[in-house]
C-alpha cells in the first residue's frame, strides 16, 4: 500500500505559498476557507494549487519560500552530507514545492538551475543514506535505522519495498526454524500458528 | 458573495450511533483534514478500517452545494474556474478514497466478510457501510459463482482449487504480513524496549502492529 508520487504532490499542494497578484478581486471563499482578497502588488497567501493555476494563467507573480535559496541549499547539503542521520528540511514537502514552483515559475525565483541542481543532490544524498539504512536493516545487522525527519515523498518511496522484503526474510528465518534450532521467545504476538511449538526461554 | 458557504449548515455530522453524544459543530476546512487524513490511514493502512460515511456525506454535500452555486456564476468568472479546480480536488480526495476501500473488498473478500460477521455477532461497530457490505457480498457470490462455472467443465480440479482459494484469502492478507514484521521484529529484538525502539526507529514502517487499535480509535494517523 503506497500512495502515488502524484497523491503526495496532492497533499502538498495545501501548503501555503505568498504570490503577488496582478489583478484585483475580493474574497475568495472556498470550501476549504477563505482566499484573498487580491490587490494588484500586494503579497497575499495562498495554497500552492491556486498559485500554480494563477500563475499559468499570467496572474500573478510567484515569491520563492524563503528556504529556496541557493546558499541557504548549500549549507543544508553539506549539513546533510556530513550528518549521518537526516537532518530537518525546511519544508515537508521541499522536494514538491521545488519541483513545482521551478516548474512554473523559474522567472520569478533567482537562479532557478542552481536551486534545482542543489535539491536535486540533497534528495540523492538522501535517498542514498535511505537505501544503505534498508540494506543495513535487511541484512539483520543493525535493527536502527534512524527515519526521522524523512519526508512523506522519501518515505514513500521505500513504502512498499521494505515492509515486503522483511517480510520475507521473516518468512525464510521461520521456515529455517522450524526445521532445527529454536532459540526465541514466543510471545504473545509469535504465538498464534507460527511457532506454537516452542515454550517460552528464559532470557 | 453569493457563492459564499455558510459553514454551519453542515454541522450535523455524525449518524444514528452517536446521536447520544455531543456533536461538535465542524468547519468545512475541518471535514476536509477529516477526509485526508482517513485517505492516508487507508492508503497506507493493511486492512479495511472502519468507514468515515459521515465525512463522506458531509464533503459530499459540501461539494454538491458548491457545484449549484457554481451552475450561478458566469462562465468568464476568473473566481468560478478556482472554485471548480477546488471541486474537482475534493472530488477526487472523495472517489480515490471509495475506491480504495473498494480494492481492499475485491483484494480480501473472503476474510473481510469473515471478519465483518464477528462484528456483527458481537454487536461490534461494523466497518464497512451498508452499500459496502452489500458490495463484498454480490462479489463474493460471483466470484463463488464464477467458479462454480468454470469448474464444471474440470471435474478432476475441483478441490485443488477449492482450497485455493480459501488458502490464498488467508495468506494474502496484509494484516497477516504486517503481523509478520512485529515478530520478525521481536525475534531480533529483546522483549522490554521493543516497543519504545518501534516508536522511535521504525516510526514510519512497523508502527503499524503497535498501533493496530489505537489506529481505529482515531488516535494517531500514518
Amino acid at each position: 500500500m503506497a500512495m502515488d508520487p502524484e497523491e503526495v504532490e496532492f497533499l502538498a499542494e495545501k501548503k501555503l505559498v505568498s504570490i503577488i497578484p496582478t489583478f484585483n478581486s475580493n474574497v475568495i471563499h472556498l470550501i476549504s476557507g477563505d482566499i484573498g482578497p487580491f490587490r494588484a502588488s500586494l503579497p497575499v497567501n495562498v495554497p500552492l494549487w491556486i498559485a500554480v493555476n494563477l500563475k499559468q494563467q499570467q496572474k500573478c507573480k510567484i515569491q520563492p519560500p524563503d528556504w529556496m535559496d541557493v546558499d541557504r541549499l548549500q549549507e543544508l547539503k553539506e549539513e546533510e552530507k556530513m550528518s549521518r542521520t537526516f537532518i530537518k528540511m525546511p519544508s515537508e514537502h521541499y522536494m514538491i514545492e521545488a519541483k513545482l514552483l521551478l516548474g512554473c515559475a523559474s522567472d520569478d525565483i533567482p537562479r532557478a538551475d542552481e536551486i534545482r541542481t542543489v535539491i536535486k543532490d540533497i534528495w540523492d544524498i538522501r535517498m542514498s543514506k535511505i537505501r544503505s539504512s534498508v540494506d543495513v536493516l535487511v541484512k539483520g545487522a543493525g535493527t536502527y535505522a534512524a527515519v526521522d525527519n524523512l519526508t512523506l515523498m522519501e518515505i514513500n518511496s521505500i513504502r512498499p519495498l521494505l515492509p515486503h522484503a522483511l517480510d520475507q526474510l521473516y518468512r525464510m528465518r521461520k521456515t529455517r526454524k522450524s526445521a532445527g534450532t529454536q532459540s526465541q521467545n514466543s510471545s504473545t504476538f509469535l504465538s498464534m500458528n507460527v511457532n506454537s511449538k516452542n515454550t517460552p526461554s528464559k532470557s | 458573495m453569493e457563492d459564499s458557504i455558510n459553514v454551519e449548515d453542515f454541522d450535523s455530522l455524525g449518524n444514528e450511533e452517536n446521536e447520544e453524544t455531543e456533536e461538535v459543530p465542524l468547519t468545512a476546512a475541518e471535514v476536509i483534514e477529516l477526509m485526508e487524513e482517513a485517505w492516508r490511514n487507508e492508503k497506507f493502512a493493511p486492512d479495511i478500517l472502519p468507514n468515515k460515511s459521515e465525512v463522506v456525506d458531509c464533503l459530499l454535500g459540501q461539494i454538491s452545494y458548491m457545484e449549484e452555486n457554481l451552475r450561478n456564476l458566469k462562465t468568464a468568472d476568473f473566481q468560478k474556474s478556482i472554485h471548480q479546480l477546488e471541486v474537482d480536488r475534493l472530488r477526487f480526495l472523495v472517489s480515490s478514497y471509495l475506491r480504495q476501500r473498494l480494492q481492499k473488498i475485491e483484494a480480501y473478500t473472503f476474510i473481510i466478510l469473515r471478519q465483518e460477521e464477528q462484528r456483527l455477532e458481537q454487536n461490534e461497530e461494523l466497518y464497512l457501510t451498508n452499500n459496502e457490505l452489500e458490495f463484498a457480498r454480490s462479489y463474493k457470490e460471483s466470484i463463488e459463482q464464477h467458479f462454480d462455472d468454470i469448474l464444471s467443465f474440470w471435474p478432476g480440479v475441483i478441490l485443488v482449487i477449492n482450497s485455493h482459494i480459501e488458502r490464498t484469502n488467508e495468506q494474502t492478507i496484509v494484516f497477516e504480513r504486517v503481523k509478520d514484521i512485529v515478530n520478525f521484529v521481536k525475534m531480533n529484538l529483546g522483549q522490554v524496549e521493543t516497543v519504545q525502539i518501534l516508536r522511535t526507529i521504525f516510526q514510519h514502517l512497523v508502527l503499524y502492529f503497535v498501533i493496530d487499535a489505537t489506529l481505529k480509535e482515531n488516535v494517531i494517523s500514518l
